[in-house]
């Protein structure tokens, strides 16, 4: 754990120094951005609420890859799981007025299934036909992304509006909000720690993270690694789903824009991978790219610097995060290999001073 | 008979941008590479194509451009993949994030605007005409005036089947894909071999973006290589990355792709007519691993252990 960290920092200190770069060759003032990027993402209540209610969807999409990456599958199905359980409540909104103690609840199910059925359908495909998930999810997410546009285009669009986009939806599934913090950011602290405690402390967690390390393994002690895959596929698609859920039932609009949650589904991928797949990683990466995102608004606002600079920051971040973990890695090894050959090496010398 | 034209015409245009990502891809596969970046590389390759049309007002510059954007994926691909031992899955969806931030960025940074980018003063790919088949009244029409990257496409993919299977680099590009320590033991680096291969996918993928943004339509859009990379890697999966297979399942994509677009302004909603080449891959893979019934793991795809 304390390694991750060590690693993980010089990753991202690398990377803002990439950053720097950039930005210095540019014209721009790099010191002053890096400055108002914390400011506005971080130093008021106003931008810790709004960081925290960005990193809502990014913890729940983060922890769906997590869990699908850490037990072997290659979910990539995040952003259509993520699209149709937004469109899911969505509908169920449009349609459904009850009081918000019953519709909140039964709203966050529907989307949970509705997630867990679209990455159901690749389960299904790689379970009955053998076909790899990687690829189905993929497909299914252009599928799933052309399928809302037509909803929203055609069926469900609001009249009212100049671009494509659903009406609102009736006031008993909005999420309540604390002075400006969403309610949605404690679905996702749950989220994080019911996923801790399955991944850490249950039988099927293990079995699932051994199912990461070596299918093979875990079929050679006894797993059933179909239903494993099942199950896991299920719950990866229920988180990200439910992130989607959050981004209409949370947030301002409360109701399906084109392009919603644009790159959240993508960005919660890339935490996965930064954070190796482990879960509490995954809730600190979510928060760290959660205040970048937040705090570009006000990089712009003030040193002119397009806030899509992030976009860049954190794809370096990624790669110099997991390029120092591996550099670690390796060096870690020749080390403890110099160090018990140097014991070798010891050792004969004090057979050759014996003899 | 206008409409078969047109549904065969916009076909070999679709085929075009995957049959050369595809080909690109299938170095790496050989080599045993898991490149993912090839959506990102082709995105890069379209921004600069653009932007070198756009600077110096010729084609030319525009494909000088891209290439070098291609080959710029490649590099970063490399220094990650194959010198910092990153992981390849990890570096390739890096990279696919980087072309889609990055580009973004700059269209913002360099044209100003958001979106997408359309100018006059771009310079599309010059298209050719067919000089005997030209006049043929029928296969004329069907055969000639495409921009000229479309003939080269198809030469390159009989070029790199050559290159592939009858060449002292593509033997040692085999060898490396099956057992990169048996060559570097005969001291043939297969770091090199494998830097090499991805400087191809770099430039062949490259080449695909400055087919979508100078030849099949003139402009730059935010993502607007669309998942055709990906729909190029499925193709490498299907046909186990035989060239001239490439060839023949791209034309196949392309006729699914265009039969969307012919079947648009029909009574079916363009949304539904864009899913059919989405439809037409998912489709193959279903042939596919029923043919295989056990699919053998062509791609190691339990990559993610680190």
């Amino acid at each position: 754990m304390k390694k991750q960290l060590t690693t993980g920092m010089i990753g991202i200190i690398v990377s803002f120094i990439v950053g720097i770069i950039i930005m210095a060759l540019q014209g721009y003032n790099p010191f002053l951005s890096y400055f108002q990027l914390f400011n506005y993402s971080l130093f008021s209540k106003f931008a810790l609420f709004t960081t925290l209610n960005k990193a809502a969807p990014l913890i729940l999409t983060g922890l769906s890859a997590a869990i699908a990456f850490g037990s072997g599958l290659v979910n990539l199905g995040q952003p259509g799981q993520f699209l149709i359980g937004a469109m899911s409540v969505t509908v169920a909104g449009l349609y459904i007025d009850l009081p918000a103690p019953i519709m909140i609840p039964l709203l966050i199910l529907i989307a949970l299934i509705a997630g867990a059925l679209y990455a159901g359908i690749a389960a299904f495909l790689k379970i009955r036909f053998k076909m790899d998930e990687f690829i189905t999810t993929l497909m299914l997410n252009f599928l799933a992304q052309f399928f809302t546009l037509y909803l929203i285009s055609k069926p469900l669009l609001d009249k009212k509006m100049f671009s494509p986009m659903t009406p609102m939806i009736n006031k008993g599934g909005w999420f309540p909000q604390f002075s400006g913090l969403n309610s949605s950011f404690f679905l996702a602290v749950i989220g994080l720690i019911v996923m801790y405690i399955i991944w850490q402390y249950t039988k099927v967690g293990y079995e699932w993270n051994i199912m990461g390390q070596n299918s093979l393994f875990a079929k050679v002690g006894g797993c059933d690694n179909d239903k494993n895959f099942l199950r896991v596929m299920l719950i990866s698609g229920a988180l990200a789903g439910l992130a989607g859920a959050t981004m209409v039932l949370g947030g301002m609009q409360h109701r399906f824009v084109k392009g919603i949650g644009a790159s959240y589904a993508w960005d919660g991928v890339m935490i996965a991978i930064v954070a190796n797949n482990g879960i509490l990683g995954t809730g600190l990466y979510a928060l760290f790219f959660a205040m970048l995102q937040t705090g570009a608004m006000g990089m712009e606002l003030e040193t002119a610097v397009p806030s899509e600079f992030v976009l860049v920051l954190q794809a370096f971040t990624v790669l110099f995060v997991v390029a120092s973990r591996e550099s670690a890695h390796i060096l870690f090894n020749k080390i403890s290999v110099f160090i018990k050959l140097r014991g070798v090496k010891k050792g004969r010398e004090n057979d050759g001073v014996s003899n | 008979m206008e409409l078969v034209i047109e549904l065969l015409r916009s076909t070999i245009l679709a085929a075009t941008p995957v049959l050369l990502a595809s080909l690109g891809g299938t170095y790496t596969f050989y080599s045993n590479v898991f490149n993912i970046a090839m959506e990102g590389m082709m995105l890069i390759g379209a921004f600069m194509a653009v932007l070198g049309s756009f600077l110096f007002n010729s084609w030319s510059m525009g494909l000088l451009f891209g290439l070098a954007g291609g080959l710029l994926a490649a590099i970063i691909f490399i220094i990650f993949a194959v010198y910092l031992k990153t992981d390849e899955f990890v570096t390739g969806i890096a990279i696919n994030m980087l072309a889609l931030g990055g580009t973004t960025y700059l269209l913002r940074q360099i044209f100003h605007v958001k979106g997408a980018f359309i100018s006059s003063k771009i310079v599309p790919i010059p298209s050719w005409n067919i000089p005997i088949l030209n006049n043929i009244p029928v296969i004329g029409k069907i055969f000639s005036g495409y921009p000229f990257i479309v003939y080269i496409a198809i030469l390159i993919a009989f070029l790199v089947q050559f290159h592939i299977y009858k060449t002292r680099f593509g033997l040692r590009l085999r060898a490396t894909g099956e057992d990169d320590n048996t060559v570097d033991s005969v001291g043939v680096s297969s770091n090199k071999i494998k830097s090499i291969s991805i400087l191809l996918s770099g430039l062949l993928c490259g080449f695909a973006g400055v087919f979508l943004s100078l030849g099949y339509v003139t402009l730059f859009a935010e993502n607007m290589s669309n998942g055709r990379g990906w729909i190029a890697l499925s193709v490498i999966i299907l046909t186990q990355g035989k060239p001239l297979g490439l060839l023949l399942m791209a034309i196949l994509f392309g006729f699914f792709e265009g039969l969307g677009l012919t079947l648009q302004g029909t009574v079916i909603p363009s949304q539904f007519t864009q899913m059919v080449p989405y439809l037409a891959t998912l489709g193959a893979l279903y042939f596919y691993s029923r043919e295989k019934k056990v699919v053998k793991e062509t791609v190691d795809l339990e990559i993610i252990k680190v």
